[in-house]
């Protein structure tokens, strides 16, 4: 189906989320939609899926004018909608989530249902057991079940938002096998992400937002210092990697045994020495979460002692908060769920993360705080911005900006995730800064770039089993993916032997 | 649609005339003049003196339990438990005058005696709703209907039993104390007692205060509206929400002191009059904010009063009063809702 | 704003009115014109105690021109919960009451604290004893007045209903709170009960069961006192055939009622309402019943004409025709009664009237103390302030 919007503009406040924004995407197409954070890809997926309407300009679809009243609607009429964080229903079994949406009929034919489901699933090799409860895929398998979900709801026209984040290396393979395939049918794909090298290796052609206007479209052979140019508007210098200098322990887990809830990790040994970067590498639920929270107190171990300093001072057993007094930071992945507080401002935030002295609130030192914070984390915010008004990349600098000094350990949740590369290499010249001072990072990343980019050492995870550490600047990106596709493990402990 | 005050204000407005629109309507179908039933009401709150006073009287143990009730809410717990609280800071106020009052000692400082006894009593019951809930995994809604269950047999057990009058158990609650020990009546009024008074407005700013413009606020606020990311930044959980327990069972304990000191002068079975609930529905009705608790407190005490006359006039149930007060804020919140939807639409 | 200055004004000058002097004179006579403020503890229309005194205002009102009546039922804590009595009572006054008429011992405290912030408004409490000289608790108000009927008698009448019914026995009294006056009432019922059963029916004084239970106040409040319903159910269960109703609404008769219909013949006597007869035909053997009308009739003359004196009252009935609605103080209404029951009935109001004295000893307490010696009469103090039940009767004598 084609796809053109004319003359799109959507504001929320005085800002100008979508301005006058107008392409066409032929049938069976892969376009992608690229931009930095902020720069209105997603506002205008969510108006071409019905979740918003537009303040003016028009949706074609087949070169008719149509209106979008509401998601249920928009996949009434082709358009089916991919969201970064898939919008199903954990308690479910996969075909009650799949049956979802459907309309008519008051009691659905479950198994003719089925059998219609496991015909779609082998035509793009996914194994998805349609009885299996949704909470138990992975974020790459609740994709592959959306998707089958609005194929099978007649979707034509298929959005995926930042489809990549959070899945496997071979589940993203598949998942662009899949979208050729699709594309190949005559489906029209809509690819939003930030990431050049996605872009580059799936779509027939890329369309740049930039603050809410559209600034250009390419087609292969994309030129990706052009791209870059387009999309900030001036190219993002990358950092060398510079060579780890390493102090004396700062973390020491050993033997742990962890259990969680789906997943029992085995005898860990490691030693986190002040200064150096350890990446925890791996599928997503690979026991890598678990391992990072047990390091900050907030998972007890079964089996084993984590302890801190060079002093080996023994933590087991410890709250977050004791280990937080002796220097330890915890920063996790969902921000407005667990790291920031949605409501308050930021300059209530430094006031918390500051643990102020005295009863009453000092309003001018609090708001000067904030100032210097602000301005020194470069955060496009005011002081009494709510923080869930700031953007994802602007959330992460804040999450950065409350953590206090000096600190012995971090340990971050994909420090990056969902951020654009100027946000990422921002961050991450953040943190390295802290590694200078001597703070040691243990960080969790499905991106297997960030992996070995930033990384001195890799902890690769796998169904609960944990390599031994790994030195990056020896490790390559087809080495570490099978290995966290579960290959080769049995190589590595006479490796291990020689390291 | 955008967040303004401007349409906030609108729609709570709008809330008000509809809930006035259902009790009209709910005044109609029963056969009555609304009209006339409202002219009462207000008359009833507002005509004399003396009504006003009776007013304040009421609004003295709804504003203390609503400011108490802000203090949890703030932190995220539905604290139910509190009519429980009044009960037992009645209880202890009871039991401390009891035991003071042959004493021969100062009346002032048995009244206040008996008010720390109360506070004691309201901030024990609540803690005990927070150790169930931070130690024991209940909920405290669960946790602090069970406690009002306690409470309330608890009391009826001491009326009907160890404080009977003697030879004679009745719902009419213990023996009243000597005039000398009730809380000093105000001059050309049966019963407003000035120092509760005081003591209501000086509460709720305090908790104003302390909400809006304290660190210790602030981190109740964090652990309110985010617990995990609150925890994350060292903020620590449990014991803020355990503070917060007790300063409500402060309020709350003073509240059932009031009552037993000041208004009914004895211990009865139902000291909380319900205005734990009462409270509770002020706060939902504020959203929450200190600022306006006082005069909605007082809006719905003059409601409580002034609907007294629709029996001896109009031959009219009372519970019209609860009837308004209910709608009203079932409608503001489904304002709210609503216009949480609008806001969330155009964004 | 001026309430609000006002209020600061008080708030500062703010003084103790416990301390203030109470009058020391009877009320002002009103004249032609009286407003009558009645405060019920129960529903108006309870069919019970409330209605009772309800309909003995209403004789005022067609007796005596000029009045007029304002009112508020169910004034009682867990119905208007927030509110007090004296409260309430002020309400009525704001309407122009110039007597209010505390219609329940349970207003006892209320009532006094009522009397003496308005020392310009008569009072009645109704079944209260402060205004008695000889009484225990005397309280001298000068706007208040204490009514009550000789009630006595006609539980006794009550008792010989009762007595005269029974098959097995047994006769259930259902309480409401413990005290002084509903200890002397069920003592009553139970002197009648007893007197029926050794001199009309010639038995064995020890093979009348007389049980009371107590449900804790003048009728249900869920949750709070027992469920009367209940209690009613307990005795017809376990071999109970007539239960006499001590508190202010209808449950025993209605359960009665049902006890017959489903084949197991029961009754009861219900209490207070004259025309509570009309309930549980076939099962309701009469009703003793207050006639509140004559004596609030005197009193708020006695308010309108200036001859106001605070007293204490217990009205006999009228020995002649005790249903006669201008003269006696309290009644008996027949209802089903066996002809020979009837009899019974009858002969034994002839016996009062001529002067038969039940409160004659020798009369033990429950706990077996001597209560009167043998021929010693008791006093009026000795039986309105009756300290205990009496022997032979089982139940709480006293709440534990």
């Amino acid at each position: 189906m084609q796809v053109e919007v004319r003359g799109i503009t959507k504001c929320f406040g005085a800002v100008r989320a979508n301005d006058d924004i107008s392409f066409t995407v032929p049938s069976a197409t892969i376009e992608g939609i690229l931009g930095e954070n902020g720069a209105g890809k997603s506002t205008l997926m969510k108006i071409l899926s019905g979740f918003y309407r537009p303040d003016s300009g028009d949706i074609l679809l087949d070169g008719k004018k149509v209106e979008i009243d509401d998601p249920a609607d928009a996949i009434r009429q082709g358009i089916g909608m991919l969201h970064q964080d898939p919008l199903d229903f954990p308690p479910l079994k996969v075909i009650d989530d799949f049956l979802l949406g459907k309309r008519g009929g008051l009691l659905p034919r479950r198994r003719a249902v089925i059998r219609e489901f496991n015909e779609l699933a082998a035509r793009f090799d996914f194994s998805i057991d349609p009885e299996s409860y949704v909470d138990t895929l992975t974020v790459g398998e609740r994709q592959q079940l959306e998707i089958l979900r609005l194929l099978w709801l007649g979707a034509r026209v298929l959005i995926l938002d930042e489809p990549t984040t959070g899945i496997s290396l071979p589940q993203k393979e598949k998942l662009f096998a899949t979208l050729k395939k699709l594309a190949a049918e005559g489906m029209t794909v809509l690819f939003v992400s930030h990431k050049l090298e996605d872009v580059e290796s799936l779509c027939n052609r890329a369309t740049v937002l930039r603050q809410g206007r559209l600034v250009g479209t390419m087609e292969p052979p994309f030129d990706t210092k052009a791209l870059v140019g387009m999309m900030f508007g001036k190219e993002v210098p990358q950092e060398p990697k510079a060579q780890p200098r390493m102090g004396g322990t700062v973390l020491h887990a050993r033997q742990v045994d962890l259990e969680g809830i789906r997943i029992q990790i085995k005898g860990v040994d490691l030693k986190v020495r002040a200064g150096e970067v350890i990446g925890l590498a791996g599928m997503e639920g690979s026991g890598q979460t678990l391992f990072l929270s047990a390091c900050a107190g907030l998972a007890q171990p079964v089996q084993g002692s984590f302890c801190l300093d060079e002093e080996e001072k023994d933590m087991t057993g410890r709250t977050y908060h004791e280990f937080r007094k002796r220097g330890v930071a915890y920063l996790p992945a969902a921000r407005l769920e667990q790291a920031l507080i949605p409501g308050l401002t930021l300059t209530e935030h430094f006031i918390l993360a500051e643990g102020m002295k005295g009863f009453f609130i000092d309003r001018k030192k609090s708001e000067e705080l904030a100032r210097r914070r602000i301005s020194l984390f470069n955060i496009k915010g005011r002081p009494d911005s709510p923080v869930e008004s700031l953007s994802g990349g602007n959330q992460q600098r804040a999450l950065l900006a409350l953590m206090r000094d000096p600190l012995k350990l971090i340990l971050v949740e994909h420090p990056t995730r969902g951020l654009d590369i100027e946000s990422t290499i921002y961050i991450w010249g953040k943190l390295k800064e802290r590694c200078a001072h001597g703070t040691a990072i243990v960080f969790i990343s499905s991106d297997l770039d960030e992996i070995l980019k930033y990384s001195d050492r890799v902890l690769v995870f796998f169904a609960g089993k944990v390599t031994p550490p790994l030195d990056a600047r020896t490790l390559s990106v087809e080495r570490l993916g099978r290995l966290i596709g579960g290959k080769d493990w049995d190589r590595l402990e006479t490796e291990a032997a020689h390291a | 649609m955008r967040d303004t005050r401007a349409n906030r204000l609108l729609f709570q407005i709008g809330a008000v005339l509809f809930a006035l629109l259902v009790t009209v309507l709910v005044l109609f179908l029963a056969g009555a003049q609304p009209f006339a039933a409202y002219k009462y009401i207000v008359l009833g709150a507002l005509g004399s003196w003396d009504v006003v006073t009776n007013v304040l009287v009421s609004w003295v143990p709804l504003l203390l339990a609503t400011s108490g009730l802000l203090v949890t809410f703030t932190v995220g717990l539905w604290n139910i438990g509190i009519e429980g609280q009044i009960t037992l800071g009645a209880v202890f106020t009871t039991w401390a005058m009891r035991l003071l009052q042959d004493s021969g000692w100062n009346p002032t400082l048995i009244l206040v005696l008996a008010l720390l006894a109360g506070i004691l009593g309201g901030t024990l019951w609540a803690l005990l709703a927070g150790v169930l809930r931070t130690f024991g995994g209940v909920n405290e809604i669960f946790g602090g209907l069970g406690l009002n269950f306690v409470a309330t047999a608890l009391n009826i057990w001491l009326i009907f039993g160890p404080w009977k009058r003697p030879g004679v158990a009745s719902m009419s609650g213990t023996l009243p104390f000597d005039r000398a020990l009730w809380m000093p009546i105000a001059a050309g009024s049966s019963r407003l007692t000035p120092a509760t008074l005081v003591m209501a407005v000086v509460g709720i700013i305090a908790v104003y205060a302390m909400i809006e413009g304290t660190y210790f606020g602030l981190r109740l606020k964090a652990v309110g509206k985010n617990p995990k990311a609150a925890y994350i930044l060292g903020i620590p959980t449990w014991q803020n929400m355990m503070a917060s327990f007790a300063i409500c069972g402060v309020f709350a304990g003073l509240a059932g002191a009031v009552q037993v000191t000041a208004v009914y002068h004895r211990l009865i079975p139902s000291i909380s009059s319900g205005y734990g609930y009462l409270g509770l529905m002020v706060a939902l009705l504020v959203g929450y904010r200190a600022s306006l608790a006082a005069p909605v407190a007082l809006f719905f005490a003059a409601l409580n009063v002034g609907s007294i006359q629709l029996p001896i006039i109009l031959k009219l149930d009372s519970s019209l009063a609860g009837v308004l007060q209910g709608t009203l804020v079932l409608f503001v919140m489904l304002g709210n809702g609503i216009r949480a939807r609008l806001i969330k639409k155009g964004t | 704003m001026r309430t609000i200055s006002k209020l600061f004004l008080l708030a500062i000058i703010a003084l103790v009115a416990g301390s203030a002097a109470f009058a020391q004179s009877a009320p002002p006579a009103t004249g032609p014109n009286l407003t009558i403020g009645l405060v019920m503890v129960g529903p108006y229309n309870d069919h019970g105690w409330s209605q009772a005194n309800y309909e003995g205002v209403q004789y005022v009102l067609a007796k005596l021109p000029g009045t007029k009546l304002v009112y508020i039922d169910k004034a009682n804590s867990a119905d208007r919960p927030g509110t007090t009595v004296s409260q309430l009572g002020e309400s009525l006054v704001a309407q122009g009451a110039k007597l209010v008429i505390f219609s329940s011992d349970d207003m006892t405290d209320e009532a006094i604290k009522f009397a003496q912030d308005h020392p310009n408004i008569f009072v009645i409490l109704t079944s209260g004893s402060q205004q008695w000289k000889e009484g225990k608790n005397y309280l001298p108000l000068p706007n208040m007045i204490n009514i009550m009927g000789k009630m006595e008698y006609m539980k006794m009448v009550a008792g010989v209903a009762a007595a005269m019914t029974t098959k097995t026995g047994k006769i259930g009294f259902l309480g409401p709170l413990i005290n002084d006056e509903t200890r002397r009432l069920a003592a009553s019922a139970y002197l009648g009960a007893r007197y029926a059963w050794v001199n009309y029916l010639k038995k064995d004084p020890s093979k009348l069961t007389f049980k009371v239970t107590w449900i804790g106040f003048w009728f249900n409040i869920p949750g709070v006192t027992s469920d009367p319903t209940q209690v009613a159910d307990d005795f017809f269960n376990s071999g109970f055939d007539v239960v006499i109703s001590g508190i202010d609404t209808t449950e025993a008769v209605a359960e009665a009622a049902k006890y017959t219909a489903q084949g197991k013949q029961v009754w009861a006597i219900p209490y207070d309402y004259a025309r509570a007869i009309d309930e549980g035909k076939g099962v309701s053997l009469g009703v003793p019943y207050f006639n509140w009308g004559p004596a609030y009739l005197n009193a708020a003359k006695a308010a309108m004409n200036g001859t106001w004196k605070n007293h204490f009252e217990w009205n006999d009935p009228d020995w002649k025709n005790i249903n006669n609605p201008d003269t006696s103080a309290v009644g008996f209404n027949k209802g089903t009664l066996s002809k020979e029951a009837s009899a019974a009935v009858d002969k034994f109001i002839g016996e009062l009237g001529k002067g038969l004295n039940l409160w004659v000893g020798p009369l033990n307490y429950q706990d077996g103390s001597v209560f009167l010696k043998k021929g010693e009469k008791a006093t009026d103090q000795q039986i309105w302030y009756l300290p205990q039940l009496l022997q032979g009767m089982e139940g709480q004598s006293v709440s534990k």
